[in-house]
């Protein structure tokens, strides 16, 4: 299925680019109508909120890993093979949680745009 | 200065074989090189020089930002912060990675679709104002400088404790390696230069430790003492000063210069967002053996500590816990790891300074970027020689505090609040500047007194206040928002093939 965009043509002539900027593409021109602003409305706002949620929900994780090392004394002392378990889970327990955080963004992120294509694919 | 330098080595640590060491300098500066001049014959273009034409690989990029950001900070001062103050430090490479999850969530799929450069072009199309580029440009150029400077204290510091020359010729050769390598190549070659270093870094930390560790096993050696005790009596860190520390190095690293400008080497906003998923486990297993080499330390070579340069710790390690001529070999592979962390991060920023001060003074051309390049390296060269090295973890982390007071608030607003205006970034980024810059020079003056925590660590008060600086006075000037804001929005956050099919 072809899909042909009809765009204004510019308003003022454009000025000369610098470096390398792009003139903005018939991509943008292409939701410039009131529908597709709100399109890309709705996909920008769902794209923070996911990215507040990650970033609020790690930094909690990250706040309670201290935490459970004050509520628990006994913890600090603790040793699996012969390394304190304070160290393990600051030092490496931490890192799992960073990587599945960004994993689960990844992935979220992708279907968002997915969807947004949908719906700018069928406008 | 050197002469103080001098005393400590002698008291401090065993003698090592400088022969080796410069061999291992040698070695990796040769590599370096070679694989500089190779990627010349590939880069021909502007477009090569910039940003290697987009089309490097996400697993050649992902090594190439892992081996760019890792820089002495990660491969000496981590470790050596570590041994002196235990899992306070801890912090820091947590911060270091956790820094890039933010970068993933807020800007790498939006800044590549911007199209732009370098983070003044970015902030110039999305404000429509050529002000803004020029402050933009100038924070840009600081920070640049500010970071390859405890680059080169730390190749002064490795160059003298491996080989006994003087500190000078540790920083000149770091300049004069980079300067070959971006004027003859570009990034194109610096990618592949950057790959071949995150690797050689890896290698060149964790044989090292893997192999003291089999050792002190083998021999059953019992820890000198506990690790919860810190070696030189130092005081443990107060929740403010974590906090703003991981306040810095969170958002800190969303702004680096060097960091952003390898975004635009892929191909589209989802690539870019699987390279950074890539970067991110690269760094925790990268991270893993500053963290060990501390640990060990602060058990088996808890003295280390007390001679005074802790960020040499990593580079004596080997040396005092094997020993002969294992030991020397290891500590050669140590300081042909530490010079790959100064060349590539050093190199990188020069990349990304270039590009800035290439555009916005010398007009773009290929010569003026290869001149941009020597000036940039330049110029810290001689911030190096007139300041002291203080420790290298701490002096990044200040780099950091300042980043995300400046470049931080204009990137996030930018990108994903409507309302930014010209006006509000420039008052933003100006504030934020000279409040974390003044506590910075303050801090850095000699006192009476040792530093207030709140000075220390400005990230907590000095980010805030720039980030509600850029809020209030965009909100006054709401004339000003761009005509062009609603085709830019779309632009950062619409996929780059509406009509692309579901993988």
């Amino acid at each position: 299925m072809t899909r042909v965009r009809v765009t204004a043509p510019h308003a003022s002539p454009r000025t000369p680019v610098r470096g390398g900027q792009r003139p903005l593409e018939s991509r943008e021109a292409a939701q410039d109508s009131e529908v597709g602003q709100v399109f890309v409305r709705s996909l920008i706002r769902s794209q923070l909120r996911l990215a507040l949620v990650v970033a609020g929900g790690f930094l909690l994780i990250l706040a309670a890993f201290p935490l459970i090392l004050v509520m628990a004394p006994g913890l600090d002392d603790t040793r699996i093979a012969g390394i304190p378990f304070g160290w393990l889970l600051l030092g490496v327990g931490i890192y799992p949680v960073i990587g599945l955080s960004a994993w689960l963004y990844v992935r979220t992120a992708a279907r968002n745009e997915a969807r947004y294509r949908d719906l700018a694919g069928e406008q | 200065m050197n002469s103080e330098r001098g005393n400590t080595e002698r008291t401090g640590g065993a003698r090592m074989n400088a022969g080796i060491a410069i061999t291992a300098v040698a070695v990796v500066s040769l590599a370096t090189a070679i694989i500089g001049f190779y990627g010349l014959r590939i880069s021909r273009t502007t477009g090569d020089f910039y940003v290697a034409s987009r089309t490097v690989r996400p697993w050649w990029n992902a090594s190439a930002i892992g081996g760019e950001y890792l820089s002495a900070a990660s491969f000496l001062g981590v470790a050596g912060l570590i041994l002196l103050s235990g899992t306070d430090a801890l912090w820091f490479p947590v911060g270091y990675t956790a820094g890039y999850l933010m970068l993933l969530l807020f800007v790498a799929a939006p800044l590549r679709r911007s199209g732009a450069y370098t983070i003044p072009d970015f902030t110039e199309s999305r404000l429509a104002s050529q002000t803004v580029r020029r402050v933009t440009s100038l924070v840009v150029v600081m920070v640049g400088w500010l970071y390859i400077v405890p680059q080169l204290h730390g190749a002064a510091l490795t160059i003298h404790i491996a080989t006994g020359l003087p500190s000078w010729v540790g920083s000149v050769a770091v300049v004069v390696v980079v300067c070959l390598t971006v004027v003859a190549g570009g990034m194109r070659s610096i990618t592949f230069v950057q790959a071949f270093q995150y690797w050689l870094k890896l290698t060149a930390l964790a044989v090292p430790i893997l192999f003291i560790i089999f050792v002190l096993a083998g021999h059953g050696t019992e820890p000198q003492s506990p690790p919860a005790v810190n070696p030189t009596g130092l005081a443990p860190a107060g929740l403010y000063q974590n906090v703003s520390l991981l306040v810095a190095l969170l958002f800190g690293t969303l702004g680096l210069p060097h960091v952003l400008v390898r975004f635009y080497t892929n191909p589209d906003g989802h690539s870019a967002r699987r390279t950074t998923l890539i970067v991110l486990g690269l760094l925790s297993v990268f991270y893993l053996f500053p963290t060990a080499y501390g640990l060990v330390a602060r058990m088996f070579a808890p003295d280390l500590a007390r001679s005074g340069q802790p960020d040499a710790m990593v580079l004596r390690l080997p040396g005092q816990l094997v020993g002969g001529m294992p030991g020397d070999l290891l500590t050669a592979l140590v300081v042909a790891g530490a010079f790959a962390a100064f060349l590539s991060t050093t190199s990188g920023l020069v990349v990304s300074l270039a590009g800035v001060i290439s555009q916005d003074v010398l007009g773009g051309s290929v010569r003026g970027f290869r001149l941009a390049a020597v000036v940039s390296a330049v110029v810290p060269l001689g911030f190096a020689f007139m300041t002291g090295s203080l420790a290298l973890a701490g002096s990044v982390g200040l780099v950091f505090a300042f980043t995300a007071s400046t470049v931080c608030p204009v990137l996030l607003l930018g990108i994903w609040w409507r309302g930014l205006t010209d006006a509000g970034a420039i008052a933003g980024m100006v504030t934020g500047g000279v409040l974390c810059g003044g506590a910075m020079i303050v801090g850095a003056l000699p006192a009476s007194g040792p530093t207030p925590a709140w000075l220390a660590q400005p990230a907590a008060w000095s980010v805030p206040a720039a980030f509600a600086v850029m809020v209030i006075v965009s909100r006054a000037t709401q004339h000003r928002i761009p005509g062009t804001m609603p085709r830019i929005m779309t632009r950062l956050h619409t996929p780059e093939r509406p009509l692309a099919t579901e993988r």
